[in-house]
C-alpha cells in the first residue's frame, strides 16, 4: 500500500541500497560528532572534578564556610593588694564585611537614617579600610548602646553584611591611676602587623602600645579563639560548624599599691603639681608608687586619640605625655650631698669629725660660691652639713675629692645608669666625668665646676626614680636592688608563671660602715632642731631623708624679684627623698615637684602624706600605746 | 490507518523506553536536591516536572497509535499554528526578564519558541524527504528551508530569546548538511552566514547578549555577573570530585551560590551531589539514548524515518551539547536548557515528543508495503 498522495514518501526497497549506504554513512558520521563531543564533556569532567577537584572542593568551602575570629579577653591587671586597676567587659561594635553586600552605598545610607548617623562619618571608616581583604569586617561603629545593637540584630536581614562583633574591652576600675606604668591599647598599626606574627594579629586588632600593656603584650593578649560556621550566597548564617573559646590572657600582679599611688596622684594633682613621686620598698626593690604628674588620660586614647587631644597633651606645659619617673631629668641638687659625703668618707678626705667653717660663701680662684644660707653656717661637721645642706662644706668635700671619684660613689648608688624597671624610655641620667667632658665639649674640666657637681648642680642630671633607688640603697645599706613593679604572672588555670624575687644590682663592701653617718644626718634633717625638713615630721614615726632645690636658669633679671614672682617656667624644682621608719628602714619615699621652689615646703607634703598613708595601722598602733602610757602616768 | 498491529506492541522500541526511564528518572531525582528545600509556597518544581513527565509519557504512548508519516500531512498545520503562537507572544505573552516567551496554561507556561524546535524538525524532515537529489542541494533548493527556519528564527529573536533562535540555526545547519547540499552553496551559506553574523553583532544583538558572549571571552571582566555563575558553575561541578558530596549534600547548590541551579544549571547540582562516578554514568545513559536515536534513523523504513530521527537526535544532542559546554565553562551563558534535566514543562514536553517520534520511527520499522503483502497472505 502506497502513499500515492505523497510522491516522494517511498519506502526504501531493495534497489535503493546505493542512496541508503550514502544515509547510512552520514548517520554514522553524526555518531562519531556525538561520540567526540560526549569525550570532551567527559573530559572536561575529568578535569574539574578528578584533576583539580581538591581546588574546587577548597572554592566551595571558602563559599560557603566563614571562619571568624572570637577575641580573648586581655590578662587584668591588679594591685599588690589584688585590688582590681585594669580589667574587661564585653563591648560590642556593629561591622560591615563588605564581601557579603551588594550595594554598599544604598546600605550606609540606610544604616545612617536608620541609626540617625552621620554618612561621611560611614564612609572616612570605610575609606581607611580600603586596602584590607573584602571577606575582613570593617567597623562602622565602636562600643555600641543597647538600643542600637538590639536594633542591628532585629533588622539583619536589611542590612546584609553588618554584624554585630563582641569584644572585650578595657575597664580602667582607677580611671587614669598609675597610665604611664600601664599604658593603654590602640590599633594595630600597620607598620606593627608586618613586624608581628602574623598568625596572631590581623588587622583591626587591639595592641599595647605604650606602659605595661606593651611591654607585657605577649602575657596579656591571651589566645584568639574561633568560629566557624557555614553561610549561604547572600551571606546569612546557616549553622555553627566549630568553635575554638578564645583563652584569656595571664594575670598580672604589679608589686604597685593603688591606695598609696591614689594618694601620690591626688595629692600633686590638688597642688596641680608636675612632675613624680616614687616609692620603693627598701629591702625588696618592689616598687610601691610610680606616680608622673599631669596624668596621662588614658579615656582618650580608647579607639584612638583625636588629633586635637593629642595636639593638647603635646602642648602642654606640663608635658603629660612623659613618665617623669625615668624619663625626665633633673640636677639633683641638695639630694647630691649625700654622694658627696660618701666620696669623701670613702676616699678617706673627711671622718665624721672633720669640720669646715662656712662664712656663707667660698672663694675659689676668682670667683664667689655661696652658700645658700647666705649668713653662713659657721663650723659644720658632717651631721650637721647634711641636715643643715651646707654648701660650703660640700665645696670643699668635692674640690677634694675630686669629680672623677664623685661620679664613682655616685655610680654605686645607681646614678649615671638605667635602673633596668621595667618601663619604656628610661633615661640613664649624667654623672659628668672628666674624660665626659672632653668627649662631649672638647675642653678641659675646670675644677669649678667640681664645685657645682658636688652640691648636685652642673652638668648632674638624674631621674626621680633614681633618688629613690639611692636613698633606698643607703637606707638598705649599701645593698641597691633592682626596681621591679611585677609581682606575679598567673595564667588562666591559676598557675603561677613568674613570681617576684628581690634581685641585688650591687653592693658596698667596706664602705658600708660610713653609711650610717650618713643616716644620722639626714635623720636629723626631719627631726633635727635646725633640720631643712622640719616639717614633715610625723609624730610616731622617725624620719630620715633629704631635700634638694634644683636651679633650672638662674637669669640675671630675675634674681632680685621674690620667688613667687619668678615665671613658672624659671623657677627652681623641688625635691625630697627619704626613708622610713629609720631604725629599720620599711620604705623610700622620693618627691619632686617641677618648678616646686623648695624641696622641704614643695615636695615635703606629698612625701608626709604618703608616709602617714602607708604606716597608718603602724602609727595607730604606737598612738594607742603612748595614750596608755600617758594613761599609766 | 488506525490499525492496530501485534507486531507493533513486538517491535516496540523497549531500549529506547528503558534509557529514556533511567535519564528522566536520575533527572527527577536530582531535580528534587536542585529545589530544596521546597520553596513554602506554590507547587515545588520537581512535582510539577513529575505531572508533566507523566502527561508526556502518556501523550507519546496516545501517539504511537498514529503512523509517523501522517506529519507529513501534518506538518505544515502544526507550523503555520506554532507561527500563530509565536506572534501571539510577541504581543499578548507573559513577560519576564524583559522577554516575551510565554503564554500561561495554568500547570505550565508554554513556550511557543520550544515546540518551534520540533516543528522545524518535522518540516525540514518532510522538505528533504521529498526531493531527493543524489548530487545535493543546489542554491534554489534552499529558498524553501531558509525561509521556512527565518520566520520563526526571527520571531524568536524578536522576543528576544537568543539561545533558541541559534538553536533553530543549528538544527538548520545539521539538517541541511545531512541532506547533502552542494559544495559551493555550502561555501556561499557559511559566508553569508558570517556577514549575517557580523551584522548582527552590530545592530540587532542587545547590550546584554553581547556580555555574555564578552564575559566567555573575559571572564575577568564580569566576575559578579556572567562570569560568576559560571565560575560558580564549575566550583560546584568540581567540588564534587571523584564520588560527589552525596544526595542532597551539595552546598554549591543548596545555599544558593549557584545561579538556575533547578533550570539551566540543574546539571551542575548532579556534578557536585552525584561526583564524576554519577554524572559520567548519567551522561553515559544520555548519549547511549541519543546514539539510539541515530540507530533507529538508521534501521528507519523510509527517507522522511531517516531525517525525523536524525532532526530529532540533533535537536536534543546540540541542546545538551550547549548547555553542558556552559555548565562546565566553555560557553557562555545562553540559557539552552539541558533537555529533560532542567526544569520546564515546555522543553520537557517538546523533549519527550520528539523521543515519541523516534519511537514511532523504530516501530514502524518493518516496511509497510512487505507487511500489506503478508497481511494479503
Amino acid at each position: 500500500m502506497k502513499w500515492s498522495g505523497y510522491n516522494n514518501l517511498e519506502e526504501f526497497s531493495e534497489h535503493d541500497d546505493a542512496e541508503l549506504d550514502s544515509l547510512k554513512r552520514r548517520i554514522l558520521l553524526a555518531g562519531l560528532v556525538i561520540l567526540v563531543f560526549t569525550a570532551i564533556i567527559i573530559g572536561r569532567l575529568w578535569f574539574l572534578q578528578v584533576f583539580k577537584g581538591d581546588e574546587y572542593k577548597n572554592r566551595a568551602d571558602n563559599n560557603r564556610v566563614r571562619v571568624s575570629e572570637v577575641a580573648a579577653p586581655r590578662g587584668s591587671i591588679k594591685d599588690r593588694k589584688d585590688r582590681e586597676m585594669v580589667t574587661n567587659r564585653p563591648s560590642f561594635n556593629v561591622v560591615l564585611v563588605r564581601e557579603d553586600s551588594n550595594d554598599v552605598d544604598e546600605l550606609l545610607k540606610k544604616l545612617a537614617s536608620a541609626l540617625d548617623l552621620d554618612i561621611s562619618m560611614l564612609w572616612e571608616k570605610l575609606r581607611v579600610a580600603e586596602g584590607k581583604p573584602r571577606h575582613i569586617p570593617v567597623r562602622l561603629l565602636e562600643d555600641v548602646d543597647w538600643e542600637t545593637l538590639a536594633y542591628v540584630e532585629n533588622h539583619n536581614q536589611e542590612f546584609p553584611g553588618v554584624r554585630i562583633e563582641a569584644i572585650p574591652s578595657r575597664v580602667y576600675h582607677y580611671d587614669n591611676l598609675a597610665a604611664h606604668v600601664i599604658g593603654y591599647l590602640g590599633e594595630i598599626s600597620k607598620k606593627e602587623l608586618a613586624a608581628r606574627d602574623t598568625d596572631i594579629y590581623t588587622g583591626g586588632d587591639l595592641i599595647g602600645k605604650m606602659g605595661l600593656e606593651r611591654l607585657r603584650e605577649i602575657d596579656l593578649r591571651g589566645e584568639k579563639g574561633s568560629s566557624s560556621s557555614e553561610v549561604d550566597a547572600r551571606g546569612f548564617e546557616q549553622q555553627l560548624l566549630k568553635n575554638v573559646e578564645p583563652l584569656p590572657g595571664n594575670e598580672i600582679k604589679l608589686t604597685l599599691d593603688a591606695e598609696l599611688q591614689k594618694v601620690a596622684e591626688d595629692l600633686m594633682a590638688a597642688g596641680d603639681k608636675a612632675g613624680a613621686v616614687v616609692a620603693m620598698e627598701v629591702k625588696t626593690g618592689r616598687m610601691l608608687v610610680l606616680a608622673s604628674n599631669p596624668v596621662l588620660p588614658i579615656d582618650q586614647f580608647v579607639g584612638g586619640i583625636s588629633h586635637k587631644n593629642w595636639n593638647a597633651l603635646l602642648d602642654n606645659p606640663k608635658h603629660p605625655l612623659i613618665n617623669k619617673v625615668v624619663q625626665a631629668m633633673y640636677p639633683p641638687g641638695s639630694t647630691y650631698k649625700m654622694i658627696t659625703a660618701m666620696a669623701g668618707l670613702g676616699t678617706g678626705v673627711i671622718n665624721k669629725d672633720t669640720v669646715f667653717y662656712c662664712p656663707g660663701h667660698y672663694y675659689f680662684g676668682k670667683r664667689r660660691y655661696h652658700c645658700w644660707k647666705h649668713s653662713g653656717h659657721g663650723a659644720v661637721n658632717l651631721k650637721r652639713a647634711i641636715s643643715e645642706s651646707c654648701d660650703v662644706y660640700f665645696y670643699q668635700v668635692g674640690l677634694r675629692v675630686g669629680v672623677d671619684k664623685l661620679a664613682e660613689y655616685a655610680n654605686k648608688f645607681g646614678l649615671g645608669h638605667k635602673s633596668g624597671i621595667e618601663m619604656e624610655h628610661e633615661k640613664s641620667g649624667l654623672t659628668p666625668t672628666k674624660d665626659w667632658k672632653k668627649k662631649k665639649y672638647k675642653k678641659k674640666w675646670q675644677e669649678g665646676e667640681t664645685l657645682s657637681v658636688a652640691i648636685g648642680q652642673g652638668f648632674n642630671l638624674v631621674t626621680p626614680l633614681q633618688i629613690c633607688l639611692m636613698t633606698a640603697t643607703i637606707a638598705n645599706n649599701g645593698k641597691q636592688l633592682l626596681p621591679q613593679i611585677i609581682e606575679k604572672v598567673t595564667d588562666p588555670d591559676g598557675k603561677i608563671l613568674s613570681q617576684f624575687e628581690p634581685v641585688i644590682v650591687d653592693e658596698l663592701k667596706d664602705e658600708k660602715k660610713f653609711l650610717q653617718l650618713i643616716r644620722n644626718g639626714m635623720e636629723e634633717v626631719i627631726q633635727g632642731k635646725r633640720g631643712t625638713a622640719r616639717k614633715v615630721r610625723i609624730k610616731g614615726l622617725t624620719i630620715a631623708g633629704k631635700t634638694g632645690t634644683a636651679q633650672v636658669v638662674r637669669l640675671k633679671q630675675y634674681k632680685h624679684l621674690k620667688e613667687e614672682d619668678i615665671p613658672y617656667k624659671f623657677r627652681d624644682h623641688a625635691w625630697f627623698t627619704c626613708y622610713a621608719p629609720a631604725e629599720d628602714p620599711e620604705i623610700a619615699v622620693t618627691v619632686l615637684v617641677e618648678h616646686g621652689l623648695h624641696g622641704g615646703s614643695g615636695a615635703g607634703p606629698v612625701a608626709r602624706a604618703l608616709l602617714e598613708t602607708y604606716f597608718a595601722d603602724y602609727l595607730q598602733l604606737a598612738a594607742e600605746e603612748e595614750a596608755e602610757k600617758d594613761k599609766g602616768e | 490507518m488506525f490499525r492496530i498491529d501485534r507486531r507493533y506492541f513486538y517491535n516496540f522500541d523497549w531500549v529506547l523506553l528503558s534509557l529514556l526511564l533511567g535519564v528522566c528518572g536520575m533527572a527527577l531525582l536530582n531535580l528534587y536536591s536542585a529545589s530544596y528545600p521546597p520553596s513554602p509556597w506554590g507547587m515545588p518544581p520537581y512535582i510539577k516536572q513529575c505531572y508533566l513527565f507523566l502527561l508526556g509519557i502518556s501523550g507519546v504512548l496516545f501517539i504511537l497509535f498514529f503512523d509517523y508519516k501522517e506529519l507529513h500531512f501534518w506538518n505544515y498545520p502544526f507550523y503555520i499554528f506554532i507561527i500563530l503562537l509565536l506572534l501571539f507572544v510577541l504581543f499578548a505573552g507573559n513577560a519576564a526578564g524583559g522577554a516575551q516567551r510565554w503564554i500561561n496554561l495554568g500547570l505550565f507556561k508554554l513556550q511557543p519558541s520550544e515546540l518551534a524546535k520540533l516543528s522545524l524538525v518535522v518540516t525540514l524532515a518532510s522538505y528533504y524527504s521529498r526531493k531527493e537529489k543524489a548530487e545535493g542541494y543546489g542554491l534554489k533548493d534552499m529558498v524553501t528551508p531558509v525561509l521556512l527556519t527565518g520566520l520563526p528564527f526571527l520571531l524568536i529573536l524578536k522576543q528576544p530569546d537568543l539561545g533558541t533562535a541559534l538553536m533553530l540555526g543549528i538544527i538548520f545547519v545539521s539538517m541541511t548538511v545531512f541532506a547533502k547540499v552542494r559544495w559551493q552553496t555550502l561555501g556561499l551559506g557559511v559566508a553569508l552566514g558570517s556577514a549575517a553574523g557580523v551584522f548582527a553583532w552590530f545592530y540587532l544583538l542587545k547590550d546584554y547578549q553581547k556580555r555574555r558572549i564578552e564575559t566567555l571571552l573575559d571572564p575577568a571582566k564580569d566576575p559578579m555577573g556572567q562570569g560568576y555563575q559560571i565560575l560558580q558553575s564549575k566550583i560546584a561541578v568540581g567540588s564534587g570530585g571523584v564520588s560527589g558530596k552525596g544526595y542532597l549534600e551539595g552546598t554549591q547548590g543548596h545555599l544558593h551560590f549557584l545561579p538556575e541551579r533547578h533550570t539551566d544549571f540543574a546539571f551542575s547540582v548532579l556534578g557536585e551531589e552525584w561526583g564524576f562516578v554519577g554524572s559520567a554514568f548519567f551522561l553515559g545513559l544520555y548519549f547511549s539514548m541519543l546514539l539510539w536515536g541515530l540507530y533507529v534513523a538508521m534501521t528507519a523504513r523510509d527517507r522522511f524515518g531517516v531525517f525525523l530521527s536524525f532532526g530529532v537526535v540533533m535537536l536534543v544532542f546540540w541542546q545538551a551539547v550547549i548547555n553542558l559546554l556552559m555548565i562546565l565553562g566553555f560557553l557562555p551563558v545562553v540559557g539552552i536548557p539541558l533537555p529533560l534535566v532542567s526544569y520546564g514543562g515546555s522543553s520537557l514536553l517538546t523533549t519527550l515528543l520528539a523521543i515519541g517520534i523516534l519511537m514511532n520511527v523504530r516501530m514502524r520499522r518493518f516496511q509497510a508495503g512487505q507487511n500489506a503483502e503478508k497481511v494479503e497472505q
